[in-house]
């Protein structure tokens, strides 16, 4: 029972690193409908951010998270503004390819600039737990599950309530009408791009602290969040903590009652029930 | 004479709201039936109920005395209806002759054609509403009167036994009106029966041997021109109550 | 002789030719060639489903890797020869195509991509736990040492995939698809049956793959879970359909043709950054050339280098 309790609870933490790491996926395509193959190989790059200013100027992850965050969010506008900006229009399968192009670049120029060595982020607090009845809790992992929570809740409240948020929701709904209102799409499209990226970076500062990072982990966190967004939803930002939290916790459970590689399809399998069943997601408005 | 087609009771609901309430009524052959009402009436759903689009939430359709109701709207098409869309839906990347291919090729009299054949017959009915010079250019390179040709003649290519015609008038001038009545008119007369959905008051009554009114879902008025456009209830919805 | 009768008498001149090759090509020629051959059966089995129907799978290397282990579960767990093997595949492929094409196909645009590729990844990670398909460790198949062979397998199966696209041109069927790709709402209510007419594209693109995947098995000898149903393949099929032009007959043959030499080149010529500059030219191309090397060559002649200007003023924000 207690076993269980435990495998529940690392199932809720990682969810929580899960909800931010898709986040920044699930808004750019619930917004600007920009499907981004490369979302996990930002992610990786964040990662690598955050190992570089802890490893060579000291800086906690934690603490550097807005380090980390202002400066992939300058990467992400500058990559919509100068790249993606240039095909939004174009059928949308172009976003795919393109966004596969860029997952390749990244992922190369890393393992150039950062060899394929596995890295992880330690600092001196990582061993340490705090004990609740029978259930441990990894400290790290707990710090990284709250930073994510917050996160989530404060990007709902913006894209809500904030006079921002909601510009770029109208834009993206209609740029002709946004257009008329003074706003300029260009900027706004790279500003939400921007955020998304900035949120991956976070997430890679996360994910970098509680597990291992090397160059080629982006593909498969891309197919995570991938997954993560369309359980939970897109139309509801508070959609990825839902689909988080469900992926966490089955991986969890079946990484104890089945195997490690039955994780995977298990994920999968609710995937694609998910896509035939209720492709809105469980927090979406049905169609 | 049993009608051609046959709408018992349709209703539609869209989760909460009733598009389309307990409509009943019949289509002959060789006529042309106009239906009117307010916007938001239920007009477009109606169309959509009878061509397969959308399913009744209850209620039963009859075509030729066969029940299609749990019909898909590729077996209604093949049976002999056809319709032409009020947001016009022609085939973008396609020429305009082929756009009317495809109804040539699925349509009523379509199993047995070749590509060739199938182009021929679509050049046929690209003459008959007077898009002939037109056929090589591209579907969305059309402006919006042409279009709603080209939606008609993709729905002529099928061989329909009955045409539904959603708002093929909207946005015409004058001329072009009276041009769309014509056609209407010739396209009874080779012995399609035609339902026509339209707001210009005027030009349907010239054109209807029967007129059938819908608010707010339900149907409120069926029978000649004159009978329904002097009915009380229909002026009442157009124009609202007299204030006296 | 006129134009189409040019085409096709250049087209059979070419496919001579590249018959030939075995002949005097060398070894690595030879290898790289049927790499390149069954590549581009790829992207042109791809071109039935997401060309010419409009539904972009992500998950056609699903239908490789059936097609793949069909062979090599027939072969090496049964002893049974390669053709059975290769109907095996086949038949494993059209049924999994009705079966999980029925429901996905439901779905539109993304979410199809998506549904697919979620498919894929399923796929590898169940079959590295079914017991005749020797799990993790994978199989090990008889081995053939004829490259020949297999090369001239390989150009058969293109051309006839080839032919399979060319009949899709002129056929009502293939109609019919082109009619679902532009408005698959407008086609259903012209009387095409749009269910039947997806799952039949989806089980036709479906065979062709998984025959290429039991021609590749047999010629490495060798396959694992990850290796057969590889995520790689996808992108790389698209790409080089996306590339060559889709819903062009030749068009994906063509990329497949070019990207392949490209990468070759590169990874002989500057092996680190090979990869790289993969990735630059698919940017690149999606770009400067959204609609293909088809669409370039038809339109390069009236409209020249601005063709690639008017791509970007057409389609950016």
């Amino acid at each position: 029972m207690a076993l269980l309790a435990q495998v529940l609870l690392n199932g809720v933490l990682l969810g929580g690193l899960y909800a931010i790491m898709a986040l920044g996926l699930a808004l750019v395509w619930g917004v600007l409908n920009i499907v981004n193959l490369a979302h996990g190989a930002f992610i990786m790059l964040g990662g690598y951010l955050a190992w570089h200013l802890f490893t060579d100027l000291g800086i906690d992850p934690f603490l550097g998270l807005p380090i980390t965050a202002v400066a992939m969010f300058a990467l992400g506008y500058v990559v919509q503004r100068g790249l993606l900006n240039f095909v939004v229009r174009a059928p949308m399968f172009n976003t795919l390819l393109i966004t596969f192009g860029i997952e390749v670049v990244i992922t190369y120029l890393a393992q150039l600039a950062f060899s394929a060595d596995f890295r992880t982020i330690n600092p001196g607090y990582a061993g340490n737990n705090v004990k609740l009845g029978s259930v441990i809790i990894p400290e790290v992992r707990f710090i990284a599950f709250a930073v994510a929570i917050v996160l989530t809740l404060g990007m709902w409240i913006f894209l809500l309530k904030t006079r921002l948020g909601r510009a770029i929701r109208a834009t993206a709904q209609n740029l002709v009408a946004a257009r008329l209102y003074g706003v300029e799409p260009r900027h706004l499209y790279a500003m939400t791009f921007g955020i998304g990226i900035g949120l991956a970076g976070i997430a890679g500062s996360l994910y970098g602290a509680v597990s291992q990072i090397n160059p080629y982990i982006g593909a498969a966190l891309t197919a995570k969040c991938f997954a993560i967004s369309i359980i939970g939803g897109l139309d509801n930002p508070l959609g990825v903590i839902v689909g988080g939290i469900v992926l966490g916790v089955i991986e969890s459970l079946a990484l104890l009652y089945v195997g490690a590689t039955f994780g995977d399809v298990a994920s999968f399998c609710v995937l694609v029930a998910v896509l035939i069943i209720r492709p809105s997601g469980l927090l979406g408005r049905t169609a | 004479m049993s009608p051609l087609l046959n709408v018992v009771g349709v209703t539609r609901r869209f989760s909460g709201l009733v598009a389309v309430n307990n409509v009943s009524f019949s289509l002959f052959e060789r006529e042309i039936l106009g239906v009117i009402g307010p916007n938001g009436a239920g007009k477009t759903t109606l169309i959509s109920l009878i061509s397969g689009t959308i399913p009744p939430t209850s209620g039963e359709i009859y075509f030729e005395s066969q029940p299609i109701t749990r019909f898909h709207a590729y077996r209604r098409g093949r049976l002999g209806i056809g319709r032409t869309f009020q947001i016009m839906q022609p085939f973008p990347g396609l020429s305009v002759l082929d756009n009317v291919a495809v109804g040539a090729l699925f349509g009523h009299t379509g199993s047995g054609r070749t590509l060739a054949n199938a182009r021929e017959h679509a050049r046929e009915q690209l003459h008959f509403v007077g898009l002939g010079n037109l056929s090589n250019r591209r579907a969305d390179e059309l402006g919006g009167p042409a279009r709603k040709r080209l939606e008609l003649a993709k729905a002529l290519a099928m061989e329909p036994k009955v045409l539904l015609c959603d708002e093929v008038m909207a946005g015409l001038n004058l001329v072009e009106i009276d041009e769309v009545i014509e056609i209407i008119r010739r396209v009874r007369d080779r012995g399609i029966s035609v339902l026509v959905i339209e707001h210009v008051i005027k030009a349907i009554k010239r054109l209807s041997d029967r007129l059938l009114v819908l608010h707010h879902g339900e149907k409120i008025a069926d029978g000649t021109p004159d009978t329904v456009l002097s009915d009380e209830r229909v002026v009442e919805a157009y124009l609202g109550r007299r204030r006296e | 002789m006129t134009k189409p009768r040019l085409a096709i008498v250049a087209t059979a001149l070419v496919v001579l030719l590249l018959a030939a090759i075995p002949w005097f090509g060398s070894d690595v020629v030879v290898q790289f060639g049927i790499s390149t051959l069954l590549l581009a059966v790829l992207a042109q089995s791809w071109n039935i489903i997401g060309g010419y129907c409009g539904y972009p799978s992500f998950g056609n290397s699903t239908f490789y890797g059936l097609g793949s282990y069909g062979v090599a579960i027939a072969m090496a767990q049964w002893n049974l020869p390669f053709a059975v093997g290769m109907c095996l595949g086949a038949a494993l492929a059209v049924i999994f195509a009705f079966l999980l094409g029925l429901p996905v196909l439901r779905l539109k645009g993304h979410y199809f991509a998506i549904a697919t590729l979620a498919l894929a990844l399923a796929m590898t990670a169940i079959v590295s736990n079914v017991g005749i398909a020797g799990q993790n460790i994978g199989l090990v198949l008889p081995p053939l040492n004829n490259d020949f062979l297999f090369y001239e397998l390989s150009l058969g199966l293109l051309v006839i995939a080839t032919l399979v696209v060319f009949w899709l041109t002129k056929s009502r069927f293939g109609f019919g698809l082109i009619a679902i790709r532009e408005n698959e709402e407008a086609a259903a209510v012209m009387g095409v049956n749009t269910t039947l007419y997806k799952v039949l594209a989806f089980a036709l693109s479906g065979l062709f793959t998984a025959l290429a995947g039991g021609i590749h098995a047999y010629w490495i000898t060798f396959l694992d879970p990850d290796s057969a149903f590889d995520i790689g393949l996808n992108v790389k099929m698209i790409i080089m359909a996306v590339f060559g032009g889709p819903g062009s007959v030749l068009g994906p043959v063509l990329g497949a043709f070019v990207l392949s030499a490209i990468s070759e080149v590169l990874a002989s010529e500057i092996t680190t950054v090979a990869g790289l500059f993969f990735g630059v030219v698919v940017v690149a191309a999606v770009v400067l050339m959204p609609r293909g090397l088809a669409d370039l060559s038809r339109r390069f002649k009236s409209e020249g280098w601005r063709y690639f200007a008017n791509n970007i003023k057409n389609y950016r924000l």
